[in-house]
Order: C-alpha cells, then structure tokens, then sequence
C-alpha cells in the first residue's frame, strides 16, 4: 500500500506538471477543460461513498478497465481533495454559477443515495449540480452524435451522466473512442490510432500495450471518470447444492454445470428450484444480453464452452474446434448427439445460418457482431450486395469460417454464441428475428426445455432428457419474471421463491446477507461505473 | 331509446379518432423509439448508430409520422390492433393475456368496496349523528387520505413478512388451477385497491339511504307498523341503491387506470403494470392500444351510467 | 366593452319609469362604482366553524403549512446537507426524525419536502380551479362553438383514465417540479371547468342574471361578478378536495419513479424508500413519520373540503 500511495503521489505531481503546461479547454464548454474534470474527481470522496452508501460491495476504480494485466501499473486514483479540486477550479476560471446537469438511469435508491452525495460533495468545491432521472428511452438519451465529432455542437441534453459500461472483450472499453463514434467528447486523435491498433491484432501483448496507452491518457485527462467497479452477486438458498460446480461471470455464459447441481426436495417431495429473469412479454433473443436471462444459460447451448473468467475451455455444441496458424480459418466439428428440444439434430447448418443472421441482425452483442463481421464476405452480405456470407462453408457436421481479417474474439464470441433451430425461421427476415413468434416459447438445445410459459406471472422448465452433456437432476426451475435489473428479488427470496441466481444491485446484497438461508458470492467481473462527462458545446 | 344509443356511440367514434390522433403525436415526441430502447444503455454505447438504422427501416420507424399513423389506423379499422414493437406479439393478445388479471383484482375490488360501503354506509346512516357515525365518517377520511401505494407496502410489511398469512405479491404459480388457488394472492392486492372506493360508496349509501328514509313512502310504510329493521332494509336500502349502483358503474374504468400502481406494488400481471412498460419502452402501439381501449370504456361506463338513470328514473328524457 | 353600454337611462326613457326601474337604477349605480357585493355569507361562515371535524382540519392544515413555511426557524439543519458516517441514525434530541442513508436530518427534509409538496398540491389545484373556472363561466355564457370546442377538449381530457394520462404526459414533458404542476392542471381542470359550466347555465336562467342581463350590463361583468360569487361553494369544495387528489398522486408518481426529481425533497420522494424491503423493516423512523405527515395533511384537506360542502350546500344533511 505505502508502495502504491509513493507511486500515485509521484503521479500526482507529474499530471500537475503537465496539467498547468497543456491543459486548456478546447471550446467554450469549460467541461472540456482536463483541470475542471480532474476538479470533479478529487471533489468527490469515493472511498467514503463505497464505504457508507454501497456498504463495501465495491471497489474502488482508476481505469476502465477491471484490474488486471490489461491495466497498466501508477494509474490516478484522483484520491478525494477538496482543497486541489479548488485550486484546478480558481486556475480553469470555472464559473461558478453554471449548474451542471447530471443524468442517471438506474431507478434504485443507492443511486439517487449516491447522486445527493455527488450533489453535497461538489457544492463543497463550488460546482453546483441537480440531478434527474432519465425516463423514456435511455440508451436514445446517451448516445446522440454530436453534429461534428471535433466541432460539436453536442446532440446531448445533459451536462454529466451516471453510468456504466459492461464488456465482454476488453476492445469494448474503447472501441468508441474511434473518429465520429464518441457522443460526449471531442475526437481524441491518438486515442484513434490505438483503437485500430487494439483491434487489428489477434497477438495479447499487442492489444495490451494499446489498453495500457489508452488507459494513461483517459486517466490522464479524465475524458471518462470511472468511478468503482461493480461486483456481480451470486446468491443460493441452503436448499441448492453445486456439487463443486464453480462460480462464475453469470453475465455470460460459462461451464456452471447446471445439469449437476440438486435441489432438495420440498414438502411435496419434489425437487423444485426457483429462480429470476423469466420473459414479461416474450423470450429475449439471446445474442443481445448473451447470459443474462435463465433461457440463455439453461435453455439454449452455446457453440463452445468457457470457464467462469471466459477463457474459451473446450467445446459444448461443438466437439472440437481448430484455428490456423494466420489466424484466418477456424474449422468446428459439431457433436453428432446434440438435438433440439423438438427431437431433431442440432446441424451445422443451422450454426452456420445463425451466424449468419447475427451477423446482420442489429442487436447482436457488439462483440459478436464484430466477429462475425470479420468474416469473409461478410460486410457484401451486411450491405446487401450479397445473398450469403462466402466465408461461411458446411461440409458435413463441419463448419468452416474464413476470416477476411483476424478477429480477436472469436472464440470468446463462440462461447456466447447461441445456434438457434434455423427451420422455424423460413421466411423471417434475419433483421426483424425478434418479432417472430418463436420467441413466445423457443425451442432450445440446452440442458433444460421450456415447459409451461405464462407470460409475466411465471415460466416452467424441465430437464431435457435426451441432453447430450446428461439429465438434469433438478427435476422443475420455476421462473419468476424480471429484466435484468429484479426489483423484486428481496421480497421474492425473503418467501422462499429466489434459490439461486445473481443480482448487481449493490442494495439487494446485505438484505439478502441478512437471510439465513441465502449464500451470497461476490464474483469480480468487467462491470465499470463511471461518470460521461458531455465535452461539447450544448446546443 | 334505440336510436339514443345508436347516436351516442356514433359520436364517441370522432372522438376516438381525434385521441388516437394525440396520443400518436404525443408519443412522438418522446426522446427515442422502440429500437433504441431495446438496446440497453450499458451496450448502447459500443453499437455503432447506423447498424440501429436498418431495423428502423425494417419496422417502418423512419417513415413520416402521419404515414405511420395513417398505416396504423388502417390496419384498425380493418380490426388489426397491430403487433408490439418489442415483442412482436399481436396486441390483442397481450391484451387478452393481461385484461383478465387486471379485471380479477378489479372485480374482487369492486365486491369488498361495495360490500364494506353499503354495510358501513347503512351503519351510519342508521346510527345518524351518534358517535358511531362520526367515527365511521372519520375513518372512511383517514381510508382516503393514505397514500394507496405506501398502504400496500406496510401491508406486505405486517401480513407477508412479518406474519406470513399471505404470498408477497404475483398472481399464481404453476399448479394453480383454480380460483381459489389464486385466492391467497389476490385478497391483499383487492383490499388495498377497494380502500378507496370504500369510503365513495359509504358516503353515498349513506346519504342517499338518509335521502330515502325522508320520503313518504317510507314514513307510510313505518305509520302502518312495519318494524323499523324491515323499513330500513326494504324499503330505504332498496331505494338507496340505485344511486349506488351508478356510482359503482361509472367508477369501473377508473378502477382499471387506478389499479396500475397497486399492481407495481404487488407485481400482478395486469394490464396497467404492461402499460408502464410500454410507455417506458416507446412501445407506440401497444401504448395506443392500451389508452384507447381505457378511454372506450370510460366512455361506455358513462353511456351505461346516462342509459341506467333514464330507465330507473323516468323524469330524465334522453336524446336531448 | 363598457363604451358600447348604453347611458344610464337610455332604455327607460321610452316608458313610463316605475319603482321597478329606480331598484334597478339603484342596484345598477352601485354596481357601477363597484360598492354590490353578495349578502356576506355569515351562515356559511358560522355552519363551519360549527363543523368540528372541519375545525380540526383547520388546524392540522395550518400546522403543516405554517411549519413547512417557516422550516428555517424549527430546525438548523439544511435538508441537503449529507454526512456519511452518520447515516441510518435513529431518531434523537438533535435529529428529531433520525438521519437517512446519506445522513440528512429526516425532520429538516420532511418540513422543506413539505413546502414543495403542498406547492405542487394546492399550486396546480388552484391553476385548474382558476383556468376551469375562466373557461367554463366564459364558454357557457358564450356558448356557440367556443362552447362546444372547449367542451369537446375537456371530454377528450376526461375520457382518459386519469394514471393514464398523466403517465403518458410525463414521459412526453419530462421530469420537472413545474411539468408536474403543468401536468396535474392540463389533467384536472375539466372536472371544475364543467361543474363551473353547469352552475353558470342554470345561473343564466334566472330571474336576477335575466334582469341584469336586461338592463343591458356587460355579459363578462355579470359571469364574474354575480355568477361567480353563486358558484364559489362547490368550487371551494373542488379545489380543497383536488388538492388532496394532487399530493397524493404527487407521492405515487414517486412511488413509480414518474414524480418531481429526487434531487427535490418532495414528501413523495422521502416516502419513496419505503420501497427498499431493508428500510421498510429496519429504519421505520425513514418512512413513518413523513407516511403519517402525509396521510394527515390530506385528512386536514379533505376534512376542510367536507365542511365546506356542508356549510355551502344546504341540502346536504348533516
């Protein structure tokens, strides 16, 4: 620790350097000056917020990025000094009677608890801010493009917005950072070359010198201010039993062995576990939110299986996979004994149909989408100058894709990946997979299949029996619904109805901690909350 | 009569149209649409705007507004109602799906207010100016003047949690066949939302049953003998009745809008907790659908309401 | 419009002047300098002081009012004010209401939420009571198709279950304290605008506004200045009781998330954490007292609002 404070103070006084050297802002929004950025992070006094308001689940942020290798070492943790914030603010001219508008989106009263903090906490260096939450349609709100990614004017409404950012690749941190795809701030010229270089590699140490360099500047000159990373919660009641199985990122998918876990029997001598997440109006396509619903994890397999930190372990759909040396061809031969829930084979004809139509399918998680877009033939197919994806070939149960350039991904991308049963889409336009009906009640070919759906009171599923990985022990999941966020998750366990599943709302945990028979798991996992900071000139 | 009728419901077909037509605008011009709304905002920051782009075009977002309109009602005028935008399901279905929730709690509300408002109102129309009826009076203002939301919480609090008497909120589970299986789950939602109309009805048989017992008749009935309870019950509730009954009718639609929050607070599938999330989802003509069927039948309950009190009051002349 | 009135006498001159005619004369001259009034309505006054339940209600509403105005002077803390090593506090002899999950003084915040709530409450009851009283006297003594248009828009506005369109109406304005206020009048003036209407239709027909209206006074002088006074009591009545309608919609709209900004202590937003199951069972001091605080300011309302239906109808039996 004594290390790390020497190393931040060493820091601390380099930005200053730089800080009175450079730093300016680079149009009328005095938001777009670094000073009264690097103002706002010392105003606020972060530790003390995790500490109180969050009760511990969080932990402290300096980067976008999680900890780890992709971070690089002597990041600012712009460490709460009121005194500092005011000497940036008198130096940067800030005007004091400005209010600043920040937005947030999440409903919960550890947000609204966090925003009166944020509220006190600049008001005490001088920066008068009111909050709101944003209604309608969110994602709309926060990502109008500016008229010109230099010049502005911003097409946004709000000053400051409470956000986060979840990612499956780390590329997702700053892949907007590429020209004209930032909303909320001027284009960073050298942040564009890393991004390309970030992404035009399959090599790691490549890639992570980029993240190292983009993590600096962005730390640097706080264009983002993350704020803490977020811990995803794996609760189980008493009744549930993993068997060792493990715990891991239950965003995505991974090898939680669900087939293996036993539930004991209730007081009807049945083996009935409840859990959340089940469909309102209708089934979600899972290549959006790829894990976050129990239909994507249990119901659907996905092509090739991860361990709980992601890494790409082996096949699930698939029983081998092989990448050439380039980079450029990944062969994946598919098991020959899985099958539909409806008794038919799972082919590699509709893995390669569903690559295909996630490929140009809108919603397709942007890793995913990526992937597949890399793919030769790809981009023709997407801008309609062709029919099909030339790289995509079948010959037999083996799928061949050849990529037009390396694609870094793919393989994480394949462990998230859901083939979906291609005869029941003749006719649906890939584009508008969504509104089918299918999604009423999809057919699967997971460990679990649907069994009774009534949308929005509560969902069934039974052990499929002809699973290929074996049947599940659990004999009946009873689903209750929610979107990803449950609001009802506390009262729903407090009467017995939540025996396992996860939550990110940081409030839910100590109510649940304080149940005798809940088990609570923290699990680290790339989730950052930061703050956007709108750098152009409002209109 | 007939004719009456005929005329009436010709009339609220403008009508419709013109609020079909400000619902539409209105919605308009709320920030967003369906598409960007089902990205969420943790991702909506990594898709590049113009993928977002080709599914507008594909669902008909990115043709003008009143072409939009114009397809919208064409299609319900040949008794579409249209699908939702997020879940491409035919409306008339999640219709269909969620009404009878929304009626249930309705229903069941509508039974306890009626039955505790004409037995309390009769109380204390009986008991008139005694300390009975002072306090029946008192409480049924304290049952109107709590927040129906924070009633219901403090209800999950005392009968869910700490005591454990009832389910804390849903409407069934798998197995329940039959009404009495749902029964547990519907008892707090219905009492909470029959609060308010408790009071309403209790007021009104109150003074309306006062009303009747002035009346000749009555003191007819009571001059020949009859014994007081039988004056009461036969002649001065009977009497009393009628203005209730309208009262209750023309509550009905208002019950449907007003149950929307008591189904957040006990996550009951209705229709008011869908239409939360169609407005939070842009979902525009599951929306239009929702508010449009809400507003016909507030309409048809005050056609109801005009067409009941011509026929038990005949002095009212209708077609005027 | 005075200008067009013809002179005093102009009408008379062509008959015989009668006692009727120097009445009127008399009734007009003091009309004219401004000195007619209705009969002061002691009875109305005297009926409700009568009225004890109405008297409490006086009282408790002048208490919350009177308190939420002069918060600076019943409390020092400023309800903004946070302090995060002292949150979830119990209720004691410096923090009367204990201290929320920030740590702000939960008494301070219940009397400056107060301001804001009744403001929201009485404020937009008050615009609706104000526009549906202009309108409806206006439109009914015009009558034609102003008339009839503003009667088409309060069916319209009407027809909708109210949730509905003040849900729909949010989303399209946006949060704000004054889009509440907006909304809640757009959403509440047609109830008083027709009762106002009504009034003045069946106004219009008797004989004294027959007699006025004959002798030739302005049609606006008398809508406001001899229908008004007539229609005042039930409008009374109305806006008391769309007062209690408004605050409590204020705190369900909370509830939904839909209401005035948190950043506005509002007694809609205090209450709010009641939804947090955690708070509901451990920190009764967060939501009880502002629960109560509400629960009685609109008890005093609808109390106030009762006496006065019963003060100002005289066949409604006590």
């Amino acid at each position: 620790m004594k290390k790390l404070l020497a190393t931040t103070a060493g820091l601390l006084m380099s930005t200053a350097v730089v800080g009175t050297a450079t730093a300016q802002a680079v149009n009328d929004n005095q938001l777009s000056d670094p000073r009264v950025r690097q103002a706002i992070a010392y105003a606020l006094d972060m530790e003390t917020i995790v500490d109180t308001i969050f009760e511990g689940n969080a932990i402290l942020a300096n980067g976008l990025q999680p900890h780890g290798p992709n971070k690089p070492d002597g990041l600012n943790y712009y460490k709460y000094d009121p005194d500092k914030a005011r000497a940036l603010l008198a130096e940067a001219g800030w005007d004091e009677s400005r209010e600043l508008d920040v937005v947030y989106y999440y409903a919960d009263q550890i947000t609204a608890d966090f925003m009166a903090a944020m509220q006190a906490y600049l008001a005490d260096v001088g920066v008068q801010m009111n909050y709101r939450l944003l209604e309608g349609d969110v994602g709309a709100q926060l990502t109008v493009m500016p008229d010109d990614p230099v010049e502005g004017p911003s097409g946004l409404s709000w000053d400051i917005a409470y956000g986060a950012r979840a990612a499956l690749a780390p590329h997702e941190y700053f892949n907007r950072f590429a020209y004209g795809q930032m909303p909320m701030i001027p284009n960073v010229p050298e942040m564009n070359d890393l991004v390309a270089k970030a992404n035009g590699t399959a090599d790691v140490a490549v890639q992570r010198e980029a993240f190292h360099e983009m993590e600096r500047i962005v730390n640097e000159n706080v264009y983002i201010l993350p704020l803490y990373y977020q811990q995803l919660f794996i609760f189980q009641s008493d009744r549930i039993d993993r068997n060792g199985n493990p715990y891991g990122n239950e965003q995505y998918n991974y090898n939680w062995g669900i087939t293996e876990w036993t539930v004991e029997p209730n007081e009807d001598g049945e083996r009935v576990a409840y859990t959340n997440t089940g469909p309102q109006q209708f089934f979600e396509l899972p290549w959006r939110n790829l894990g976050i619903w129990i239909t994507s994890k249990a119901v659907f397999d996905t092509v090739l299986l991860a361990d709980g930190a992601l890494t790409p372990i082996g096949g699930e759909l698939a029983d081998s996979y092989e990448m050439s040396d380039d980079g450029l061809t990944l062969t994946v031969t598919m098991r020959d004994d899985a099958l539909w829930h409806d008794g038919d084979p799972v082919t590699a004809e509709d893995v390669a149909w569903s690559i295909q139509a996630a490929a140009i399918n809108p919603t397709t998680q942007p890793t995913v989408s990526a992937s597949f877009r890399a793919i030769k033939g790809a981009e023709a197919y997407v801008a309609g100058e062709a029919d099909e994806i030339s790289g995509i070939s079948v010959d037999d149960n083996v799928l061949t894709l050849e990529f037009e350039t390396v694609a870094p991904n793919i393989l994480l991308s394949l462990t998230q990946f859901h083939p979906l049963p291609r005869k029941y889409f003749d006719g649906v336009d890939p584009i508008q997979l969504q509104q089918s009906d299918f999604w009423q009640k999809p057919v699967g070919s997971g460990p679990f299949m649907i069994d009774e759906v009534r949308m929005n009171d509560f969902m069934t599923l039974v052990p499929f029996e002809d699973y290929h990985g074996g049947v599940a022990k659990i004999e009946q999941i009873i689903v209750t619904p929610s979107g990803d966020g449950d609001g009802n998750l506390v009262r729903n366990a407090a009467a017995g109805r939540a025996d396992f599943g996860y939550t990110k709302n940081t409030a839910d945990v100590p109510a649940l901690e304080e149940m005798e028979n809940i088990t609570v798991v923290p699990i680290d996992f790339p989730y950052t909350r930061m703050f956007w900071i709108n750098q152009f000139v409002r209109k | 009569m007939l004719t009456y009728i005929i005329r009436r419901l010709l009339t609220l077909i403008p009508m419709a149209l013109v609020i079909s037509f400000l619902v539409y605008g209105g919605l308009e011009l709320t920030p967003g649409d369906a598409v960007s709304h089902m990205i969420p905002p943790e991702m909506a920051g990594t898709l590049p705007p113009e993928r977002l782009d080709a599914l507008r075009d594909s669902l008909g977002l990115n043709d003008p507004f009143i072409v939009r309109y114009g397809i919208w009602l064409s299609g319900l005028l040949q008794g579409n109602f249209g699908y939702s935008l997020t879940a491409g399901v035919p409306i008339r279905q999640i219709v269909l799906d969620r009404l009878p929730a929304t009626l249930e709690m309705a229903a069941a509300a509508l039974v306890f207010s009626t039955l505790f408002g004409l037995i309390l109102g009769t109380i204390s129309a009986l008991t008139r100016g005694t300390t009975a009826d002072h306090t029946l009076t008192v409480v049924g203002m304290i049952g109107v003047s709590i927040p129906e939301f924070f009633f219901g919480l403090v209800a999950i609090l005392v009968f869910a949690l700490n005591l454990g008497w009832l389910p804390v909120g849903g409407r069934m589970l798998p197995g329940y066949e039959t009404f009495f299986d749902r029964l547990p789950h519907l008892v707090m939602p219905a009492l909470v939302l029959s609060i308010m109309m408790t009071a309403g009805v209790m007021r009104y048989t109150r003074s309306s049953m006062l009303d009747a017992l002035s009346k000749e008749f009555v003191k007819t009935a009571r001059s020949k003998g009859m014994p007081e309870w039988r004056v009461n019950l036969l002649h001065g509730l009977r009497v009393a009745l009628t203005p209730v009954i309208v009262l209750i009718s023309f509550r009905l639609p208002i019950l449907i809008g007003g149950s929307v929050i008591i189904e957040e607070v006990f996550q009951w599938p209705g229709i008011g907790s869908e239409f939360i999330a169609a407005v939070r989802s842009q979902d525009y003509p599951l929306v239009m659908m929702i508010a449009l069927l809400s507003v016909i039948a507030v309409l048809l309950a005050s056609l109801i309401v005009d067409i009941l009190t011509a026929l038990i009051d005949p002095r009212v002349r209708l077609g005027e | 419009m005075t200008a067009t009135l013809p002179g005093p006498g102009t009408r008379t001159t062509a008959r015989p002047r009668t006692r009727h005619d120097r009445q009127f004369d008399r009734i007009r001259a003091r009309e004219e300098a401004g000195t007619f009034k209705a009969p002061v309505q002691g009875r109305f006054f005297s009926k409700f002081r009568s009225n004890k339940l109405a008297m409490i209600g006086l009282v408790v509403f002048s208490v919350i009012v009177l308190a939420s105005i002069c918060a600076p002077l019943l409390t020092t803390h400023d309800p903004q004010q946070i302090n995060l090593r002292a949150m979830l506090q119990p209720p004691s002899a410096d923090h009367w209401f204990g201290t929320d999950r920030t740590g702000r003084d939960v008494f301070a915040r219940v009397l400056y939420g107060g301001q804001v709530s009744i403001l929201v409450g009485l404020g937009s009851a008050l615009m609706a009571t104000i526009i549906g009283v202009l309108i409806g006297i206006y439109t009914a003594y015009v009558g034609g198709w102003v008339d009839a248009l503003a009667m088409r828009i309060s069916e319209i506005l009407m027809a909708f279950p109210q949730i509905i369109l003040v849900l729909m109406l949010v989303a399209i304005l946006g949060q704000s304290l004054s889009n509440l206020v907006l909304i809640f009048t757009l959403t509440g003036w047609g109830g008083i605008y027709r009762m106002a209407r009504a009034r003045m239709l069946s106004l219009r027909e008797e004989d004294y506004v027959q007699a006025l209206r004959a002798f030739g006074l302005a049609p606006a002088l008398i809508a406001y200045k001899h229908i008004l006074p007539n229609a005042l009591g039930p409008i009374m009545v109305n806006t008391t009781l769309s007062t209690a309608a408004f605050i409590l919609q204020e705190a369900g709209l909370s509830f939904l998330g839909l209401g005035v900004p948190l950043s506005t202590p509002t007694w809609g937003n205090i209450l709010n954490v009641a939804q947090d199951l955690r708070v509901l069972e451990n920190n009764w001091w967060l939501w009880l007292p502002v629960g109560i605080v509400i629960s009685l300011f609109v008890l005093s309302v609808n109390l106030i609002g009762d006496g006065l239906r019963d003060a100002t109808d005289p066949s409604q039996q006590g």
